[in-house]
């Protein structure tokens, strides 16, 4: 098993003509780790893949592979396994010749080669469809031939670009989990670049949001979800109920009212932003009042184990989650569960 | 809608029945029908020595103007589809169709007029002609290529063999030639129909031993109406032939 590692040190980027800059960026993914890069189109996490793929050149800084400065490179020497977002099979082979062509351009011999593409054509599961096109395979069986021949030549590192985003969501959980199971079995060092935080959330071991070129956090799901830091990853980052406030000793007044809060170390008067998980938001009164809101029900949407509910009070709506049925008119916040932002 | 459809087709396919009716016809006057049956008429064509030259002139210039388009398109067709810029793209579009704008006749004076000189002293050579042919017919087959390259994403597949380990002779070979095999069958399938049923041009650039079919024909329509059939019906039979050979010029340079 390889244990390669892939860093992008202190790299910058421009497209020509554009505004669109990547400056001072740096990216470290450990052997068997899985990395995933979210942000909204155009945060430059794309850029982020083709500048470690070697499809773009950094105007500074450096791409390195296992220790090996490969900055200049060119992709086919860099022996990375990229799988594209629309799996990019060549349509004029079958599913064994894709997987085996990685082999074929290494000069490993006819029988080798086939032997050692059907062994991974097995692993995904598709050994009976060895023998068909691209067109005549569904959209995950080419997504798992993609893979195949992603990791059949043993690549130092992974490259994920938006591998799911061209499948059904009953298949994107599918695929999630083969796709980690896959990563793991390798062993192998993997960048994945997705739009879709929910996927990055369950897939990565660390996630880097990025906006406008820049890293604005990086941390393990965990941590990006229970502790953004900024309120622009809380928002980005799973659902979110957002206030802007003023901190007032260990509560922060907000156009909702006074949130009080468990321990707050800000001074007053620091504009800050409150951010409560849906999750945390309970029905009824709290037994000493306290974040207690009274208000009108306007909107309830069923998601099969959950019930996702706006709450209209004086100032704003919040959003909770519980699984319980019946009325909601109140609801508390336990203070142990108010974050507040800075 | 049917009888549109039944009208249309009467009118394409009449003319070609008359004309097959009327190479086997023995006499043709005015009637609506030829009398008796012979088989004179392609007999007395075969013997002609200048129809059996330029039959063969005529496959030839079809061969060489598949095998050329098929060289200079392909590099032209990918340089169009890989272009960075938008201008870039439509001026190579525009100066691709430029051939098709322009009548052929007026391609061909200017052609006239460059090889007639002493420096370039070549009109009338087989040459010149399977040059003028390659002009005209380029555009159609890089139209093809074209499109056929952006409905395939070939960039995402080169990106791919690249990734995979693939050099820029491999790729072109694994990757650019076989996928883009069916565009190129159908392109030199046009190419080669074009080159054969091609008269404007060739009539004026063609020398006297390097006439090609359709320029010979013209004299037979000065004969009898049964000779003019048979030898128009072996043009189509030429223009089958060449789409066929297009068609296996292209399979020929996949597998090889």
């Amino acid at each position: 098993m390889t244990a390669s590692t892939l860093a992008l040190e202190n790299v910058a980027f421009a497209y020509p003509g554009s505004g669109f800059r990547i400056e001072g960026l740096d990216l470290f993914v450990a052997p068997g780790e899985l990395v995933a890069v979210i942000g909204s189109s155009g945060s430059g996490k794309s850029t982020v893949l083709k500048l470690a793929a070697g499809f773009l050149a950094p105007a500074r800084g450096r791409v390195v592979i296992d220790g090996v400065d490969v900055t200049h490179a060119p992709p086919r020497m860099r022996d990375l396994g990229v799988v594209f977002q629309a799996y990019a099979l060549f349509p004029h082979m079958t599913a064994l010749q894709n997987v085996a062509y990685p082999l074929k351009v290494r000069g490993v011999d006819h029988q080798t080669r086939r032997e050692r593409a059907m062994r991974m054509l097995e692993l995904v599961g598709l050994a009976t469809l060895a023998g068909r096109r691209p067109d005549q395979l569904s959209g995950g069986q080419q997504q798992r031939v993609a893979l195949a021949r992603a990791l059949v030549f043993r690549p130092r590192a992974l490259l994920l670009d938006e591998p799911l985003s061209a499948l059904d969501a009953a298949l994107r959980g599918e695929m999630r989990d083969e796709i980690r199971r896959l990563q793991q079995e390798h062993a192998i060092a993997t960048l994945h670049v997705t739009h879709d935080q929910e996927e990055a959330l369950s897939m990565a071991d660390r996630v880097v949001v990025m906006r406008e070129g820049r890293i604005e956090q990086a941390g393990t799901p965990r941590q990006l979800y229970e502790a953004p830091r900024t309120r622009w990853v809380a928002s980005f980052v799973g659902r979110a109920n957002l206030w802007d406030g003023v901190v007032r000793e260990t509560a922060v007044e907000t156009p909702i009212g006074l949130v009080k809060t468990a321990a707050l170390r800000i001074p007053a008067a620091t504009r800050v932003t409150v951010l409560v998980r849906p999750e945390n938001v309970r029905l009824g009164a709290a037994a000493d009042g306290a974040n207690t809101f009274r208000g009108r029900l306007v909107r309830d949407r069923f998601l099969g184990a959950t019930r996702r509910y706006d709450l209209e009070v004086g100032g704003g709506t919040i959003v909770g989650e519980t699984s319980e049925a019946g009325a909601i008119d109140v609801v508390h916040i336990p203070p142990d569960r108010v974050q507040v932002i800075q | 809608m049917a009888w549109v459809t039944g009208c249309y087709l009467a009118y394409l396919v009449l003319p070609i029945v008359l004309l097959v009716l009327g190479s086997v016809g023995e006499i043709w006057l005015n009637t609506l029908l030829p009398h008796g049956l012979t088989a004179r008429w392609y007999s007395d064509v075969w013997s002609d020595g200048s129809f059996r030259r330029a039959f063969v002139v005529s496959l030839e210039v079809a061969a060489a103007t598949c095998v050329v388009t098929a060289l200079l398109g392909l590099p032209l067709a990918y340089a169009i589809y890989r272009a960075a810029s938008r201008g870039v793209r439509m001026a190579a579009r525009l100066l691709a169709l430029l051939p098709i704008a322009v009548p052929p006749l007026v391609l061909g004076f200017g052609f006239v007029l460059v090889f007639s000189t002493d420096v370039l002293p070549y009109l009338g050579s087989l040459w010149v002609l399977i040059a003028g042919h390659v002009v005209l017919t380029l555009p159609y087959i890089v139209q093809t290529l074209v499109a056929d390259m952006r409905h395939l994403r070939l960039g995402v597949l080169l990106q791919a063999a690249e990734s995979l380990g693939a050099s820029g002779p491999r790729r072109f070979l694994d990757i650019v030639v076989p996928s883009l095999r069916h565009s190129l069958g159908s392109g030199l399938v046009t190419v080669a129909a074009l080159s054969i049923g091609e008269f404007q041009l060739s009539n004026l650039v063609a020398g006297f031993l390097t006439r090609p079919y359709p320029v010979v024909l013209l004299q037979a329509f000065y004969g009898a109406t049964g000779f003019a059939c048979a030898a128009t019906t072996i043009l189509l039979l030429l223009a089958l032939l060449g789409s066929v050979t297009g068609s296996l010029t292209a399979r020929g340079t996949v597998s090889a």
